[in-house]
């Protein structure tokens, strides 16, 4: 019965945020528009490498490179999260959520459930788009909806780092000015360029990124080349990452109401 | 005292006002300058190898891609202009500028050259970081002043266009277009590589795009195909003229509309 009642809770609480995204529009032009900018751009600018010595071979260079654009969508998903939410704390919605009778875990599940559901529609769009603009995924439906549901694992892995952000510090400001910080993820990743062919000392730091493992798995899904991509490895970091940083903000939940 | 005596104290204090915005909110300069650094360093760290493809003028691809990161710290700042004119506008201030008794022109001169004066801030810090991690600089002191006076008139150019959506917009709401316009600006063109190595609609698009030319003037300072020369510079100087004569008069026509 309580596990019913906090369901509706976070089911509720996952249904707002997305709501309040779109009917923001301003909010939907950094999570939609400027990964599509940077895929088309750079799938268009930098197709030559294909004719590079060690770049695997791949039906299209767009499907090769729009992992990148999915994962960067899934970083902007979970830090739009943790955006909203110091909003909410700034403008006072979040303690009066703190007064209603529901577990307060609830509060910050539904918020990423939120991410979750956001992230499902935004890499459905992109790869939609990517079909329409020419790319091919030779992995499949199946492969398909695999990397959808790894991209919104990961998008709720980031909305856990950014919703302990927003929780410890409070500050809507601080939130938005970290904006650039999630193109250093994305970029320590091999987003849109093979592994191998990173400079070297990228590739040493890229091996201590959870995205690596993520961006590799989802090319691999949708290229059908398991070479290219471990999915497993993939699902393995983006689980673990979910869940390491929804217990980091729900221990910043309880450190904010234990200081509050 | 003619009017220009009079209206240069105006735009004197309005320019040192747009300074001091910088220079008393602590941080406010961050998230400007760190993205253009993120920016080199992912890229120059993902398509470093783009360097060996034949057609590219040199072999150290963060001399090729230093001064696209300074432009486009320099367009940021540029657009922040806007940012701020459009907050001045919805918070009544710009309102008792209007009335004042100097030319409508004057009030917008100050910011912008706010706007430039910061510029110079990430474009130093984009610059700094490129040489430290080994970008050349075959063109001495002539191509740094290349470079300056490319970021610096794309700064202006850049304020334009801010200026000119806060004057149609009249909503802070409008940054997002005001940032992505540069956005696009920057990256349709040999943002990533020459023009002999683009495919598809962005070979295309670069070649009409002035902004193509604006960072060819720009790379005279760091990459060594691109010697310092006229040849190299008066197109870019053209492209930032015409930029200027054609957003300065949208500016000019939405600052004529406001409060009519």
């Amino acid at each position: 019965m309580s596990a019913a009642r906090e369901g509706r809770v976070v089911a509720a609480l996952g249904r707002r945020a997305l709501t309040v995204q779109f009917r923001r529009a301003q909010l939907l032009m950094p999570t939609f528009v400027l990964p599509l900018m940077l895929l088309a751009v750079i799938a268009s600018g930098t197709s030559a490498a294909q004719g590079l010595r060690g770049f695997p071979d791949v039906a299209s260079y767009l499907g090769f490179v729009i992992p990148g654009t999915i994962v960067q969508g899934a970083l902007l998903a979970g830090l739009t999260s943790g955006t909203a939410m110091a909003g909410d704390i700034e403008g006072g919605f979040f303690d009066r959520l703190l007064a209603a009778p529901v577990h307060r875990t609830s509060l910050v599940i539904g918020r990423l459930a939120g991410t979750l559901g956001l992230s499902v529609l935004q890499t459905s769009f992109f790869l939609c788009i990517g079909l329409a603009f020419g790319a091919s995924y030779p992995g499949g439906p199946g492969a398909a909806l695999a990397a959808i549901a790894l991209a919104a694992i990961t998008a709720v892995g980031i909305g856990g780092l950014a919703a302990a952000i927003a929780l410890w510090t409070g500050s809507l400001s601080l939130l938005q000015s970290i904006f650039p910080f999630v193109f250093v993820l994305l970029f320590t990743a091999p987003a849109f360029f093979p592994r191998d062919l990173l400079t070297p000392a990228l590739r040493s730091v890229a091996e201590y990124n959870p995205l690596t493992y993520v961006v590799e798995a989802v090319r691999g899904l949708l290229t059908g080349q398991e070479a290219i991509g471990d999915p497993l490895s993939g699902f393995g970091a983006a689980v673990l990452l979910a869940l390491a940083t929804t217990a980091l903000a729900t221990l910043a939940l309880k450190e904010r109401l234990r200081t509050a | 005292m003619s009017a220009t005596t009079a209206a240069l104290p105006v735009a004197f204090a309005l320019w040192r006002r747009s300074l001091n915005e910088v220079l008393r909110v602590r941080g406010a300069l961050l998230p400007a300058t760190i993205a253009p650094v993120v920016f080199l360093l992912g890229m120059s760290g993902q398509f470093g190898r783009l360097t060996g493809l034949d057609g590219f003028p040199t072999d150290s691809y963060l001399s090729w891609i230093v001064p696209l990161s300074c432009l486009q710290g320099a367009g940021f700042a540029g657009a922040a202009t806007g940012s701020n004119l459009a907050r001045d506008i919805e918070h009544g201030w710009f309102d008792r500028l209007l009335v004042a008794p100097v030319p409508r022109p004057v009030l917008l001169v100050g910011p912008i050259l706010g706007g430039v004066t910061r510029s110079l801030v990430p474009a130093t810090v984009v610059l700094i970081v490129g040489l430290v991690l080994g970008a050349e600089l075959p063109g001495g002191v002539p191509g740094l002043i290349a470079l300056y006076v490319a970021c610096a008139g794309f700064c202006t150019v850049a304020g334009l266009w801010g200026t000119f959506m806060a004057l149609t917009f009249r909503t802070q709401q409008a940054g997002p277009l005001m940032q992505q316009g540069v956005f696009l600006a920057v990256f349709l063109s040999t943002a990533y590589t020459p023009e002999v190595l683009l495919r598809g609609w962005l070979a295309g698009a670069a070649d009409v795009n002035p902004v193509t030319h604006v960072l060819e003037l720009a790379r005279q300072a760091t990459v060594s195909g691109i010697d310092p020369s006229l040849a190299h510079t008066l197109p870019g100087l053209l492209a930032l003229a015409g930029m200027f004569a054609v957003l300065g008069a949208l500016a000019l026509l939405g600052l004529r509309r406001l409060g009519r």
